[in-house]
């Protein structure tokens, strides 16, 4: 009796015009699909507090009068977490504090699966809140040839049971009435927390009440037709050869894809910003805000968004891998390998994506349970030679390799290319092995993983995914690389004392002087500017560090610039060589090539030091971006500051010992 | 019982009925996943150096690695 009291007071139920929905389910149970099919775009990605565990929330109108606002909580199979995804559901579910407007957890089950899927929802009810039961895929049960007696369900657990696809979207009308006209009643426990002293135990218990509910409620005929079907496709894609050859030429399509198909929309948006800085710079008055805007504020600006068809494009494939049910074999075929190395087969996504960018690439290592090798994971995915190093690689490889140069029949610039790659990806697992015995863990190690049914694609969710996952890298990196495009900008327009000015006084003595035959090139004076400006005073500061690796200061300045984003070497290398039109590279490469030691009168870039160059910029962490997100994943700056430290002294020794070799 | 065998010694298309998990943090995960005592486990696939297996239960699919397959107690069909 008191516990009835307890219970009313506890959760005063009574929707009058809103409502907040919490969506729990197994993972692969379609939970996904009922929230976009509820919400539409209307829906918003956010994190949960103290967590790095993605929200998803939404709004969604139940009926004319009732408006719902709905949480997705991270998929589950249980309320024993094992995860920090679990964590935050279990805790999110147990948190009575929410008292501002009524509650209904709303639990999906994948009915083509229905005593592992009831076994998560015995435990919602016995939370005794306001629950609801989504039986979901019922198209596959009946494709299955089974009957689900939804009623006898209903009865068996005490909740409103609610049969549905949503998929595509059937069912979900339903849901929203039972919602609507959910009326609050006591809930029976299911289990008896007295009955069961453990969590083993009390699995146990429900697990055999569950088993006689489905054995009274489901009639069978026979095999399921979707698991034959997944057991005939596994029989190739999960072999042990063909498998691996399938896999192969699966990376080897995409990557030519991701390469080849985002040069048009990339060239538009660097072209786009080209126009609109200048037009941008024509249209506002001269003067240091002038300059900041265009020079600062786009020109960061556009070194981020001209990554977004590459990431767009990487993550529609990921997005497709994920959905059909095949990147779970992926990660079962490389676990093994990766194993090794002290990796797990999950960290195949985040190693993959790392050839875009490292920052979505670092968030997706969430999936990971295991905490060693998450960070193992974060820690290494860096050393993936990324997008952004593709145009220093370009310009450095054409500077010192001549493009009819051949090796063993192959154009030799290719070959090199493609060297640094396998570079990046030895760099990381090699790491990754060492740092398997320097990390303590007690934590076991568990790679237990779903193998979900082959399925065809729901190109909706791959777009919601892939909107979400660009507005997320949009933003997160977005900020940094604006503030430190701005702190870089400061750093190369303003210098110490009157050295600034007095370039520009010189210059102008030369303009105004008739007797002066030399036109002053507008380059040169900025050239000049950027040698009198801190910036340059760093390079030169930091030369007698870097001159080892065959590095002078100009290239000094290019390494610091460069942090934010290493593309940005490529800009700064067309300032400091006064090159006309800095969207030409191969202008930068002729100046580049041109230019001689002052001093000795060598050439800068002989080939030792564009090699040492190179593998600078394929180990080094010149990622402002990358640290920020590493700073959150990992919840503090120890980790983010030893990989900055470890893949600098990477870069630095490599680049000595290259050049020492070549010179 | 002598006729009782480790997961990790069955071989590929081979069906055991799990008697026990050995340990503790492990059996709760898979007894989430439906991988309870007295189930049927079906070997789908061992993968080369055999590790990972993937096995079935009912009509899940799951991936697990090998130490992990040496803790669980089956009995061969």
């Amino acid at each position: 009796m008191e516990a009835e009291t307890l219970n009313e007071t506890k959760h005063p139920f009574k929707i009058e015009d809103k409502v907040r929905i919490v969506l729990v389910g197994n993972p692969n149970s379609g939970k996904s699909s009922l929230f976009n099919s509820l919400t539409g775009l209307n829906q918003r990605v956010g994190n949960f507090p103290g967590v790095t565990v993605e929200k998803r929330s939404g709004n969604f109108k139940v009926n004319s009068q009732i408006k719902a606002e709905i949480i997705d909580l991270p998929g589950t199979y249980s309320l024993s977490p094992r995860s920090e995804d679990e964590q935050v559901t279990f805790d999110y579910l147990n948190d009575n504090n929410r008292t501002d407007i009524p509650e209904i957890i709303v639990v999906i089950a994948d009915a083509s699966n229905l005593k592992r899927n009831l076994l998560l929802a015995s435990q919602l009810i016995d939370l005794e809140k306001p629950t609801i039961l989504a039986l979901n895929m019922m198209d596959i049960v009946q494709r299955n040839k089974q009957e689900i007696n939804v009623e006898g369900i209903q009865k068996a657990f005490g909740i409103p049971v609610v049969p549905m696809n949503a998929r595509i979207g059937k069912g979900v009308d339903q849901l929203k009435e039972t919602i609507a006209n959910y009326k609050h009643q006591k809930i029976k426990k299911f289990v008896d927390d007295h009955l069961s002293k453990d969590a083993l135990d009390n699995t146990l218990v429900r697990y055999r009440k569950i088993k006689e509910i489905v054995q009274a409620n489901l009639k069978s005929s026979g095999e399921s037709v979707t698991a034959q079907m997944t057991r005939k496709f596994d029989k190739v894609l999960t072999h042990p050869i063909w498998g691996y050859v399938i896999f192969l030429g699966i990376l080897f399509l995409m990557f030519q894809a991701i390469f080849s198909w985002s040069t048009w929309p990339m060239d538009w948006i660097e072209n786009g910003f080209l126009v609109f800085g200048n037009w941008l710079g024509d249209t506002l008055p001269q003067g240091i805000l002038n300059d900041l805007l265009v020079e600062g504020v786009l020109a960061g600006l556009g070194g981020i968004i001209i990554f977004i068809p590459q990431i767009a494009l990487l993550f529609t494939f990921i997005a497709i891998l994920e959905d059909t049910g095949y990147l779970a074999r992926v990660s079962y075929l490389m676990d093994g390998l990766l194993k090794r190395f002290g990796l797990n087969g999950r960290s195949v996504i985040p190693l993959l994506g790392g050839a875009a960018c490292a920052v979505p690439a670092i968030m997706s290592a969430r999936t990971i349970s295991n905490k060693k090798e998450r960070l193992l994971t974060i820690f290494v995915t860096p050393l993936i030679s990324c997008s952004a190093r593709i145009p220093v690689y370009t310009l450095l490889i054409a500077l010192v390799i001549p493009a009819e140069k051949q090796f063993l029949s192959f154009n030799l610039q290719g070959i090199v290319m493609m060297a640094l790659y396998l570079l990046g990806f030895l760099a990381a697992i090699g790491t990754s092995m060492v740092m398997k015995y320097l990390v303590k863990s007690t934590e076991r190690s568990h790679f237990i993983m779903e193998l979900p049914i082959y399925r065809p694609p729901r190109w909706k969710n791959i777009g919601i995914t892939i909107l979400n996952k660009v507005k997320v890298f949009l933003f997160e990196a977005g900020k940094i690389i604006i503030a430190v495009s701005i702190v870089l900008w400061v750093l190369s327009s303003y210098g110490p004392g009157d050295k600034m000015a007095q370039v520009e006084q010189k210059y102008e003595q030369i303009k105004n002087d008739p007797t002066q035959e030399l036109t002053v090139n507008e380059d040169q004076i900025n050239s000049e500017k950027l040698e009198a400006s801190y910036a340059g005073h760093i390079g030169k500061f930091i030369e007698p560090a870097i001159k080892p690796l065959g590095f002078d200061w100009k290239i000094g300045i290019s390494i610091i610039t460069s942090f934010a984003a290493r593309e940005v070497f490529v800009g700064t290398m067309a300032t400091l060589y006064s090159v006309g039109d800095e969207e030409n590279t191969a202008s930068i490469k002729e100046k580049m090539a041109n230019a001689v030691n002052p001093n000795t009168g060598e050439k800068v870039y002989t080939k030792a030091t564009g090699y040492s160059l190179l593998i600078f910029y394929a180990f080094a962490l010149q990622c402002m971006a990358t640290v920020a997100i590493v700073v959150k994943e990992t919840n503090g700056w120890k980790w983010p500051i030893l990989q900055l430290l470890y893949m600098g002294a990477l870069a630095y020794f490599s680049s000595l010992l290259v050049y020492q070799i070549f010179a | 019982m002598a006729d009782t065998n480790k997961l990790a010694d069955c071989k590929e298309g081979d069906e055991a009925t799990l008697i026990g998990v050995d340990d503790e943090q492990l059996s709760v995960q898979l007894f989430c996943m439906g991988c309870v005592p007295g189930e049927t486990l079906l070997i789908e696939r061992i993968a080369p150096f055999g590790d990972p297996i993937i096995i079935s239960v009912e009509d899940s699919f799951i991936s697990l690695r090998k130490e992990d397959a040496m803790q669980m107690t089956v009995k061969k069909k």
